[in-house]
């Protein structure tokens, strides 16, 4: 067990007024067996009211409306988790089973899952996550601004690079299409300045944390925010407004830190 | 049967008299439907056929039992999958079927509907061989649309030929607004009703319109609604906002609601989804009914009647073919000259083949793809469905027709006595769909 302080923000800023702004965050962290929530605050500006519902993969949403003008849109939560390794999620949905649509394999992506079927053959649930996904991290290179948040699993495999959710993505496809059921992770972990993203796959019943993009395990130093069949069901906001603004300005910011 | 037909037109021979006159009057209403073709609207005049379907008492209310036991089913079964899908875990239907359908929204999981109905209106296309007995083609359960033709053409015969609705004991059809209205408001979760349509350049507007109002429901467009404190506003040009209760719409699950389905959907009402699922306003019909009416899922519909209500079906299927299982895979290969052929994912007579209108190097191609994808594709064989009296520019020829029954399902389950019959206006052709450039008539159902 670790207790763990998080912190996490965004900042949306608009070269222009706009208006009757819906968005839906999937911020708070959800209280699991596997990260009991001690403490989490959110605040938003401009101040709005919102509610908080819970969807159909368990994630918590917050739901908000802005009528009037306004420039901007900022939130942040601030908390404090306890993270356990060694108990897990059991919350199972059939869906995981099947690719989704940034999961959709390539001829690529078969072909490459091909080439170790060998290997996978005899082996148990996890030691093929691990086989599959060091493979992986010896062909596909970490590299920002070459993927956007559009960015395919079949897309990525094609450039042969990208980011945390590249490489989620492609894992996810990877596995599903070995008969493995899994699930995309947004959330926050040490290593980053930004939101991360890891996956799940369910083995003996129990789900467990797998991170492809630094092809190890997932310890306590994980916070899961919210999980889906894939990045669509995780955004960790989404709007829609009206306005004449051109352009859109993003600012992310998050710490994670020991507890005390 | 035939009896029956003939003794209708007999009657109606004023009506057939006015059939221009009729056909006029409906093009200045602006009964019409629109279609895209290649890119571009295109609305078109639904011809209307004067000599009606004539439905016999004892029959309709076979056809009648039989539709509510299949739409119940539908609704137990929409219910089931969304929730702990015992019908899968019973193995009576292969999982892939449910989660490789399109229409399975896994964001409706652990939605429940005000009073757990999914299907609120259901379009069933049926048709009557020529032994007699009915087989259900299709069920349509995402809004079917054609109930308000019908309506508007026996409004215009019944001014150009009252005598034959005095002597033929033929049940009154207007009530379709009063039913539907029932229904909205039995899932109504508090406000107003609305009907919302996408507009002018949609399909359907013009039934829209109608049914907005005649069930006096608001007519809106997605700009005009919001969503705040999980509740679902109209506003208006002064500023002021009204609450809906219940909202009839017929734009695709997809684009519903950019928060939670297509991001770049500018035609749906962001955050609707969560009013929904928080019980705050009631959907017609409920997104995710797509899993239910899949072509696919349709082989499986009178097994979900014995399943959920213990009871043998009523109404028949087609025979069909699944290819995903072996022994009808071999039997699709090797009679695909006389089957037909359905593309699970296509809707409105697309995507519909004809073994026998292909040449061998064709069948093959066909033959190629089904071992390749055999989820994608049902095989049918061929009903001998009947012809019915059709006038054609004045003589009265014999066209193939189907029937579109509408099955409301509120407090209980009701069929509306009356329904879309379409004909298909080429003489050597099965498919009827508006879509495809057939025609309709009115469907009499009679009262002995």
């Amino acid at each position: 067990m670790k207790k763990i302080n998080f912190y996490f923000s965004t900042k949306l800023t608009f070269d222009d007024y706009v208006h009757e702004h819906s968005f839906a965050l999937r911020v708070i962290p959800p209280e699991t067996p596997a990260q009991h929530i001690v403490g989490c605050e959110l605040s938003i500006s401009p101040i709005t009211a919102v509610d908080h519902n819970i969807d159909a993969f368990g994630n918590n949403v917050t739901a908000g409306y802005i009528k009037g003008d306004h420039r901007f849109l900022d939130f942040e939560i601030k908390g404090t988790a306890e993270t356990d390794c060694t108990k897990y999620r059991t919350d199972y949905m059939p869906c995981y089973m099947y690719q989704s649509a940034f999961t959709k394999p390539s001829e690529a992506l078969a072909s490459f899952l091909e080439t170790l079927s060998d290997d996978l053959s005899e082996a148990s649930v996890s030691e093929r996550v691990q086989t599959i996904s060091s493979k992986l991290s010896e062909e596909f290179t970490y590299r920002k601004d070459v993927t956007t948040s559009h960015t395919t699993a079949a897309e990525a495999f094609e450039i042969n690079a990208g980011v945390c959710q590249d490489f989620s993505h492609i894992m996810l496809s990877l596995l599903r299409l070995n008969g493995i059921p899994c699930r995309y992770i947004a959330g926050l972990a040490f290593c980053d300045g930004e939101t991360h993203s890891w996956i799940e796959y369910f083995e003996d019943g129990v789900w467990k944390g797998f991170d492809p993009a630094n092809d190890r395990p997932v310890n306590e130093d994980y916070l899961v925010l919210s999980q889906g069949r894939d990045f669509a069901d995780c955004a960790i906001d989404r709007g829609v407004m009206f306005g004449s603004y051109t352009r859109q300005l993003t600012l992310v910011r998050s710490v994670m830190q020991q507890g005390y | 049967m035939n009896e029956n037909v003939l003794r209708g037109s007999a009657d109606f021979t004023e009506a057939i008299g006015n059939a221009k006159e009729i056909n006029e009057l409906l093009r200045r209403y602006g009964v019409k439907f629109g279609i895209y073709k290649n890119g571009v609207f295109k609305e078109q005049f639904f011809p209307f056929d004067p000599i009606p379907r004539v439905i016999d008492a004892k029959q309709f209310a076979a056809i009648e039992k039989g539709l509510i036991q299949r739409v119940d089913a539908l609704n137990r079964f929409l219910y089931d999958i969304y929730h702990e899908k015992k019908i899968v875990k019973d193995g009576k239907i292969p999982e892939d079927f449910i989660y490789i359908s399109s229409g399975y929204l896994a964001q409706c999981e652990g939605i429940t509907p005000k009073n757990r109905i999914y299907s609120h209106i259901s379009g069933i296309d049926l048709v009557q061989g020529k032994d007699g007995e009915w087989y259900i083609l299709e069920d349509n359960l995402r809004i079917p649309s054609g109930a308000s033709y019908p309506l508007i053409a026996r409004e215009l015969t019944r001014i150009a030929s009252p005598e034959a609705f005095r002597s033929n004991n033929i049940v009154d059809n207007r009530n379709y607004p009063d039913l539907l209205r029932e229904t909205m408001d039995y899932v109504n979760c508090g406000g107003v009703r609305a009907i919302l349509t996408p507009g002018r350049y949609n399909a359907a507007y013009f039934e829209h319109s109608y049914l907005a109002e005649n069930t006096d429901s608001l007519l809106v467009r997605s700009d005009e609604l919001f969503v705040e404190n999980n509740m679902l506003w109209h506003k208006t040009y002064s500023g002021q906002k009204t609450r809906i209760g219940v909202l009839y719409r017929r734009i695709s699950d997809e684009y519903l609601d950019p928060l939670t389905f297509l991001p770049e959907s500018l035609i749906g009402i962001p955050n609707l989804m969560e009013a929904y699922r928080s019980g705050n306003v009631g959907i017609i019909n409920a997104p995710g009914n797509g899993v239910a009416d899949d072509k696919g899922i349709y082989y499986f519909v009178p097994k979900m009647i014995e399943y959920y209500l213990g009871e043998d079906p009523i109404l028949r299927n087609a025979p069909t073919y699944l290819p995903f299982y072996k022994a009808d895979m071999s039997y699709v290969l090797d009679n695909l000259d006389r089957l037909v052929i359905k593309d699970v994912a296509e809707a409105g007579g697309y995507g519909v083949v004809f073994g026998s209108d292909l040449d061998s190097e064709k069948l093959a191609g066909l033959k190629d793809m089904i071992m390749s994808q055999p989820r994608r594709f049902i095989a049918q064989d061929v009903i001998d469905f009947v012809d019915l009296p059709t006038l054609d520019e004045g003589q009265t020829v014999m066209r193939k027709a189907d029937l579109r029954a509408f099955v409301l399902s509120g407090k209980t389950t009701r069929v509306w006595a009356s329904g879309l019959t379409r004909f298909s206006r080429n003489p050597d052709s099965f498919v009827v769909n508006s879509s495809q450039g057939g025609g309709f008539k009115d469907t009499w159902v009679r009262s002995q």
